[in-house]
């Protein structure tokens, strides 16, 4: 039975929601305006924002300080580490409880083009980190107690971390075979190399005026208005320098290929890679190399399920073998990588079937399989750029090398451009050039690059 | 750790300045430790956990040229002498080199206890 209250009750609830679901469509309404960035220039920094709807802001800033352009080893990891240290107006304690004062997330991550520096905080707060990226870039104190007491420990643990997994290892040296230097330099050194002997704090602050000059960063929101950013850009980097103290350059990657063998105690990795596309803001964009890279496929999406990828079918005798393909895109040149990482004894079964499942794709693509990898590499591309920290660092990284930020409308429309022939064409070109093989782990069972059908 | 003092009081006044300096001058070299050779700053007890991190903190040359002078007062010490009149520690070369470092490190300290015992309020129409 209801009584008439309870109605009334509901009756008004009822209505209390719609009119809150109402308010807040209205809020959001100017706000969802485009998926793409809108980019800018304030104080000649160049700045890029998405409007996103939400409570939440994502703050970053990409610098051009990666691996590849560190002049000494270990340079971008102790500028990375430096990130939100002590600066001349507040310490390190005061910085990190003011961001937990706020509720927020202060990150820095490097990858082998970029520094990127971020913070994910409340709508609200925009102005303060602004401010706080804007000291963090001019006015850290590079201390040698912070480089001794903090940052080399950690350092330290990374190169363990690194030597600790064959995968990693494996990738890091196919990208040396396939770069040799610049792109090929390894994400995190190796913990044989003594990198206690390349750092010093004055050769860190030098890579930061360098790497924070205002040809080398961009700043890139989501979730803020590009009035609201330049404004606040406008008024907190002031003093950026103009020229950077030295010139950040590295040389137009090219393909080198070739194969190398690492002993290694705790697990198994082979990498094959090939050369792939750049990015899309970048010269030798080639989508077909995603689609590819979709054919021959990953693990399945779909939970407990087997998958019918390429490469699920060509592993299909290993089950328990992570089996990967992933296209990787730089600034100017990019990577497919294929990376088999379980037993050796597995690898070796299935190393030769999974070349022979990218030689099949050379003779020819089915219409079905084509028409399932393009949507895959489509979903793959316009995921990536809608999640916010792959998009904010590509299109960070746009925008300093091209001056152009990364829209991924444009993005998925060149992946439907993409033809059976192309791919065929792709793969090939993988198969006749040289490959760049890395195996890492148990050597007496992994196989050679020529054995499994490769040449290098 | 760093004492209580006057200093900043009287380097604010010129007046009260130019009354204690010669007396601070007649007062250090009396004290006696520049005729074995050392610094003011030497003679600040090390054993507290401040003053351990602070030693952590100096430069390697610093900390060399601190051990230096203290073996060879230890041994000036040793041996009833003190060290001829040329290697006295002159007053332009008595400077703090590790006070600083203190001062920072209870700075720090201090501004840990400060946040560890914030009361925040924020503003009304941020609620």
């Amino acid at each position: 039975m209801l009584s008439r209250s309870v109605l009334a009750r509901q009756a008004q609830r009822a209505a209390r929601a719609s009119w809150q679901h109402e308010t807040r469509r209205g809020l959001a309404a100017p706000a969802s305006g485009s998926f793409s960035y809108d980019s800018g220039d304030a104080q000649g920094i160049k700045v890029a924002s998405r409007d996103q709807t939400g409570p939440v802001t994502t703050l970053a800033l990409v610098a051009k300080a990666g691996t590849r352009y560190q002049p000494l080893p270990g340079l971008t990891q102790a500028l990375e580490r430096f990130a939100f240290k002590s600066t001349e107006n507040r310490s390190t304690l005061r910085i990190q409880r003011e961001a937990e004062l706020l509720g927020s997330e202060l990150n820095s991550y490097h990858s082998r083009e970029n520094l990127v520096l971020g913070a994910k905080f409340l709508r609200d707060d925009l102005p303060y980190f602004v401010e706080l990226l804007a000291e963090v870039v001019t006015q850290t104190k590079y201390a040698p107690h912070v480089l001794h007491e903090e940052i080399f420990p950690l350092i330290q643990l990374e190169q363990k971390k690194f030597l600790g997994s064959p995968l990693s290892m494996a990738t890091n040296s196919a990208y040396g075979l396939a770069f040799h230097r610049g792109l090929g330099v390894p994400l995190y050194p190796s913990s044989s190399l003594p990198v206690a002997k390349y750092i010093d704090p004055e050769g860190v602050a030098d890579f930061s005026n360098a790497a924070y000059a205002k040809p080398n960063f961009a700043i890139v929101a989501n979730g803020a208005t590009h009035n609201e950013l330049s404004k606040w850009v406008n008024e907190f980097f002031t003093d950026i320098p103009a020229q950077p103290s030295f010139q950040i350059t590295s040389e137009q990657s090219k393909y080198y290929g070739g194969e190398e063998r690492i002993a290694h105690g705790s697990g198994n990795a082979l990498v094959i890679a090939f050369p792939g596309s750049s990015s899309p803001t970048g010269s030798s964009y080639k989508p077909e190399v995603a689609v590819l890279a979709a054919l021959l496929g990953g693990p399945s999406a779909i939970k407990w399920s087997t998958g019918s990828s390429k490469l699920l079918l060509a592993t299909a005798e290993a089950p328990n073998l992570f089996a990967h393909t992933k296209s990787t895109i730089h600034s100017d040149a990019g990577l497919l990588s294929i990376a088999l990482s379980g037993t050796a004894d597995d690898i070796r079964l299935v190393a030769k079937p999974v070349v022979d499942a990218l030689k099949a794709i050379a003779q020819g693509v089915s219409k079905e399989d084509l028409a399932k990898a393009k949507a895959l590499a489509k979903f793959k591309e316009l995921e990536n750029g809608q999640a916010t920290e792959g998009s904010l660092e590509l299109t960070g990284a746009g925008l300093i090398l091209n001056g152009k930020p990364y829209q991924i409308d444009e993005v998925a429309k060149n992946v439907d451009s993409v033809t059976a022939e192309k791919v065929q064409a792709v793969a090939k070109a993988a198969l006749e050039g040289k490959a760049s093989v890395s195996a890492v782990g148990d050597l007496y069972v992994l196989p050679y690059a020529e054995e499994i059908g490769l040449k290098v | 750790m760093s004492v209580p003092t006057l200093a900043p009081y009287i380097m604010k006044r010129p007046w009260l300045m130019r009354w204690m300096k010669p007396l601070s001058h007649w007062y250090f070299n009396n004290a006696g430790y520049r005729k074995l050779g050392l610094r003011a700053d030497d003679l600040i007890p090390e054993e507290s956990e401040l003053m351990q991190r602070a030693l952590k903190r100096l430069s390697p040359k610093e900390a060399y040229d601190r051990v230096f002078r203290m073996r060879r007062a230890f041994q000036c010490s040793l041996s009833h002498q003190l060290l001829p009149k040329d290697e006295w520690t002159k007053a332009e070369e008595d400077v703090p080199y590790i006070s600083p470092i203190i001062t920072e490190l209870e700075a720090e300290k201090t501004e840990r206890q400060d946040l560890e015992t914030i009361v925040m309020k924020r503003p009304a129409n941020k609620a």
